[in-house]
């Protein structure tokens, strides 16, 4: 065996090493209820936001505060709350994202992908203002 | 709709444009079939005529490809919305300097923006000095047109349809909706026009150069495959080098370009976030320079023939693997900015494995025969850690496309389970919940390793076979670039935070390339810029990591203030709470050392402006201010007003950092108008009637009117020509504390609206405003005035009803609430004394030439009700005549509408953060693109 060998050989082991390293980082999708079950991980959450209970911002109290309710794929209904300005894109989203764990009553999202409907399913048609 | 005999529709367009998309695909197809040819045929003649016959087909193919293109823009500039594709991307309100971005927004410009670029590559490719490679490289490259093509074709076969044709009429794409029902349905259409979030010159020039990076890409691809083909394993290492580095210029550019974006136009908040499409646009970049690592010790030595054919094919399936995850919509879950799927995932995935199958079969087919020298690489040769080096961009390409292709394992377990019956759904994985940590714990490796290797391998030769002989010198470069990174990596651990020791071993690294390779530039090559490509590079590289040590670790939120915040939910820290803070207008806030004032907010066309102060305060020397500046932050609303679209940041750059400020949020009143009239209808308003010099009292205030202002000025109030303004001057006092304030609210009528601008005061929450009628109240209407006529002299006297009024002369530089002088302008008034109950009076009534048109302006005495006009002017005599009127005295009436406890609507929720060392990451990477275009050159020059 040549000694270049040895030390790629060395190199690409290390590599393997690492993605089996990195593979354990993989989150799961998971539910509320689910995720009340292990509060210690950081899981993600998809679902539809509630539209009858009220979004949550009052920036004059605290900025770093907002909330709202979001359904799961299993229909569960959980408060959420993030410390982060309320986007502005909010209200427009049909599908959230959340990264998080239930903390108590809350889902605590650390982050959040908000899914706007495409243009291109939108069916309103724009019609010029003078009709 | 059949039947319906539609009116308005330019149909011509789209039939025209359908038999270019046609022939665009039939005519790539055909130069992938001459070319073959062309290569395959023994006959010289007969090759030559498969060869014209190849270019030609290229050629009509690309006048195709620019004729779609020049079709669709022309849809586009006459907003033909009957197509939809100029119904998505135009409306009549954009501007025709966003059309370029209009055009690439769409799944199928962008696949036109690429095929563009592919042709113009290609032509440059027929230039005779190109033409040694001429059938295979063109053949691959129309076989990747082809497939390109076969998207937009958007024709069926059977069921399924085949591509999106850019040439589809509104009306096909939803016919079930009512409009379509009317035969003039065109005439009433407007488009939705290009996203507000992408209006801006980043849109502009970001996907060209991002698309002639991927284009780029192309070129070793089919170099590559064509030396495969042709079994000449060695002739294309050369030719193909330039091309390469061409490419590795363009791509990294357009990635740059990319993080540029998101920092200076977006509220991302930093230049890279390891988001899934970034990713898939870094990995082929990385791939492509392992590949010109092992096609320069190709060059130089022979070895490492093979992995320069790997590394080059691959960098291309990669692109195109880039181009599935994105425009699919596989991504959907994972990525702010994926396409959303639009039926094309089974044909990105039929040519995904196309070019995989391509890459692999002319791989091993030839793999025996690939030359591979006997002789073994020696430990201290460059060429060994090059090679090294290339395998560590090898497992970041790894690593990095492992974890983004997650959502990839999931489909794929979905269809074994679709195959075989079973539901694997609770095996799906998401991205990991900290993308930005998990990446940055494995690249900060494959950083370190390429600073180090890039540093030591400058000092070493290729072929190495007397290293004893450069023992001694190497070594002494070595130790002084050692001795020298770490005395630097120590003064960087003072001037920022390095929190963990794998900072300190990766700065030193990065300080380790810097210094040996700027002792390379000087002691090695000295100086000179024509082979200083390589030393440029990875100086530029080992500064670009710092740089992103500095500005991301250290990188922190000012906007906050703790006092402020306070902590409602468990589970987050107090460093959770630093992010955003709250401005009151005209309210300064201290944060972090700066004093920030949200000034005022203007707002032009759909874009909200907002002006943000920022004092620093030296506060030993009485508060001196000692800087200061202002930042704009803007909002882009809607077309309705009703909702923002975009948050643009603004930021202050210094040499050492930046400040980054933007606006996280808005009132609700202020993006949602129903809320704000409900709020506004909700707030107690009481009225006070009130003369000048009236006084009157609130719960919290004693008011007095001061005067009426012809000419006021308020904050969020913009004068413009023709705009009649009138402010209410009012002090009001404080019943508790001794605090007088000072304001004016304003109504102006401006055309035929009204607009007002009541004022608010933050301290007690006052908001007073003024009624409509107040221009009844403040003006007696010109049509209840009856005037009389008189005409005078210099010095004569007339009379009016019982007064006697002097005309003493003219005033050359006459002034008028309601005048405002303009250059040119020929002005003087009319002085008018008179005598009223023991009192004396003087109205200026003005005339004025402007521009050769008179004008006039009456003057009023308030008090007694006189209004004064010059009516002619008589040069000749000496005279004019004046019109005078009295109306009934009276004291102007008026109403402030004043409401207090009023919840604040005048704020913006501010994130404001500081990157210090962002520079360092910005000089860093131009200079490693500008040594990789320096080696292109040299190449290219020989």
């Amino acid at each position: 065996m040549k000694r270049g060998h040895i030390i790629a050989i060395i190199i690409i082991a290390i590599g393997i090493f690492a993605l089996f390293n990195a593979f354990g980082d993989m989150s799961r999708y998971s539910t509320f209820e689910d995720s009340e079950k292990t509060p210690d991980e950081l899981v993600k959450v998809v679902g539809v936001l509630s539209k009858d209970k009220p979004v949550v911002y009052n920036p004059e109290e605290d900025p770093n505060l907002f909330s709202f309710h979001m359904k799961d794929a299993e229909n569960n209904e959980r408060r959420v709350v993030m410390n982060a300005a309320k986007p502005q894109d909010f209200n427009k989203s049909e599908k959230i994202v959340l990264t998080g764990k239930m903390v108590g009553e809350n889902f605590v999202a650390t982050d959040m992908l908000l899914k706007c409907p495409s243009k291109y399913k939108d069916e309103e048609i724009f019609v010029r203002s003078e009709l | 709709m059949d039947g319906i005999e539609y009116i308005g529709e330019h149909l011509w367009v789209g039939q025209l444009g359908h038999f270019f998309i046609i022939t665009n695909f039939m005519a790539a197809t055909l130069a992938v079939i001459s070319y073959f040819f062309a290569e395959k045929r023994s006959e010289l003649r007969e090759a030559q005529t498969w060869k014209k016959m190849g270019r030609y087909a290229f050629l009509f193919h690309g006048i195709s490809v620019f004729v779609i293109i020049g079709l669709i823009f022309y849809l586009m500039i006459n907003k033909y919305y009957e197509y939809a594709y100029a119904f998505n991307h135009v409306s009549d309100d954009l501007s025709m300097s966003y059309i370029l971005s209009a055009f690439w927004e769409g799944q199928e410009g962008s696949f036109l923006l690429w095929m563009f670029w592919h042709v113009i590559l290609g032509m440059v490719l027929l230039s005779p000095k190109n033409r040694k490679w001429e059938n295979g490289v063109m053949m691959f490259l129309c076989v990747v047109q082809a497939i390109l093509a076969s998207f937009l074709l958007g024709i069926y076969i059977g069921d399924t349809k085949i591509g999106l044709n850019p040439f589809l009429l509104l009306r096909d794409t939803m016919p079930e909706a009512p409009l379509f029902a009317q035969a003039d349905y065109v005439s009433k259409l407007s488009g939705s026009g290009l996203n507000p979030l992408l209006q801006n010159y980043w849109m502009t020039i970001h996907p060209p150069t991002l698309f002639l990076g991927f284009a780029s890409v192309t070129i070793p691809f089919c170099y590559a495959a064509a030396a495969l083909w042709k079994k000449k394993y060695t002739e294309w290492l050369k030719p193909v080098l330039p091309w390469a580095l061409f490419s590795g210029t363009l791509l990294g550019t357009g990635i740059l370009m990319g993080g540029a974006w998101a920092y200076e136009a977006l509220s991302f908040g930093g230049y890279w976030a390891w988001d899934p499409v970034e990713n898939m646009s870094l990995v082929p970049w990385l791939l492509l320079l392992a590949g010109i690592h092992m096609n320069l010790v190709s060059n130089a030595t022979g070895q490492s023939i093979k992995s320069t054919f790997l590394f080059y094919l691959f960098s291309f399936v990669l692109i195109f693997y880039s181009t599935f995850l994105t425009r699919s919509g596989v991504l959907g879950d994972t990525s702010v900015h994926a396409f959303t799927e639009l039926g094309l995932e089974w044909h990105l995935i039929l040519g995904l494995f196309l070019f995989i199958g391509i890459a692999l079969y002319l791989f091993f087919k030839n793999n025996s025969k690939i030359p591979v020298p006997e002789k073994e690489e020696s430990l201290y040769s460059k060429e060994f850690w090059m090679f090294i080096g290339s395998l560590v961009f090898l497992i970041s390409v790894l690593l990095i496309s492992m974890t983004t292709s997650i959502p990839v394992y999931n489909k794929i377990l979905d269809g074994f389970g679709w195959m075989t019956g079973g539901d694997y759904t609770s095996w799906h994985r998401a991205a990991p919940a900290d993308a930005v940590a998990h990446h940055n714990k494995f690249q900060m490796w494959v950083a370190l390793f390429i600073g180090l290797f890039s540093g030591m391998a400058q000092f070493m030769r290729y072929r190495e076979t007397h290293f004893d002989k450069w023992r001694k010198k190497f070594s002494i470069h070595m130790a002084i670039a050692v001795s020298l990174a770490l005395v630097l990596t120590i003064l960087s651990a003072q001037m920022i935070q390095m929190y963990a020791w794998q900072y300190y071993v990766l700065a030193f690294g990065c300080w380790f390339a810097v210094v040996s390779n700027l002792d390379y530039l000087i002691t090695t090559i000295k100086g000179n810029i024509k082979l200083a490509g390589s030393a440029f590079s990875h100086l530029g590289f080992g500064l670009m990591i710092i740089g992103s040590i500095v500005s991301g670790l250290n990188q922190h939120h000012i906007s906050t203030n703790t006092f402020v915040q306070k902590g409602i939910i468990e589970g987050f820290t107090d460093e959770d709470y630093a992010k955003n803070i709250l401005l009151i207008k005209n309210k300064p806030m201290l944060m972090k050392g700066y004093e920030v004032t949200y000034v005022k907010d203007t707002i032009e066309g759909f874009n909200r402006t907002f002006t943000v102060n920022y004092k620093k305060r030296d506060m030993k020397n009485d508060g001196k201010i000692v800087e200061e500046f202002d930042l704009y932050p803007n909002v882009i609303y809607e077309k309705t007003f009703q909702k923002v679209a975009a948050s643009n940041p603004s930021t202050k750059h210094y040499l050492s950092k930046d400040v980054f400020t933007h606006v996280a949020s808005l009132p609700r009143a202020e993006t949602d108008p129903e809320y704000a009239k409900q709020q506004e209808d909700s707030l107690g308003y009481v009225d006070h009637v009130v003369m000048v010099g009236d006084t009157f009292s609130t719960q919290n205030y004693e008011g007095k009117i001061i005067e009426l202002d012809m000419n006021p000025t308020h904050l969020d109030y913009v004068p413009m020509e023709g705009d009649f303004p009138l402010g209410v001057q009012i002090e009001l006092k404080d019943k508790e504390k001794d605090k007088i304030y000072k304001i004016c609210p304003v109504a102006v009528i401006r055309g035929a609206k009204i607009l007002r601008f009541p004022e608010y005061l933050p301290e007690s929450a006052l908001k007073v405003k003024l009624t409509t009628d107040i221009f009844d109240e403040a003006f007696t209407r010109e049509d209840e005035l009856e005037y009389q006529k008189f005409v005078v002299e210099k010095g004569g006297t007339f009379r009016h009803k019982n007064t006697t009024i002097t005309f003493s002369g003219f005033g050359t530089q006459p002034s008028h609430p309601s005048y405002r002088a303009k250059e040119g302008d020929k002005a003087f008034n009319a002085i008018l004394d008179f005598e009223y109950e023991g009192k004396k009076y003087t109205g200026k009534p003005i005339y004025f030439i402007r521009e050769g048109v008179p004008y006039n302006i009456k003057d009023e005495v308030k008090e007694l009700g006189f209004h004064f006009k010059i009516g002619d002017i008589n040069a000749k005599d000496q005279n004019i005549t004046i019109l005078v009127a009295k109306a009934a005295s009276k004291q102007e009436k008026i109403t402030l509408r004043i409401a207090e406890e009023v919840p604040s609507s005048q704020y913006i929720v501010l994130e404001a953060i500081v990157f210090p060392g962002i520079n360092l990451f910005w000089i860093g990477s131009v200079l490693m693109l500008l040594g990789i275009l320096i080696a292109m050159f040299r190449r290219i020059m020989g």
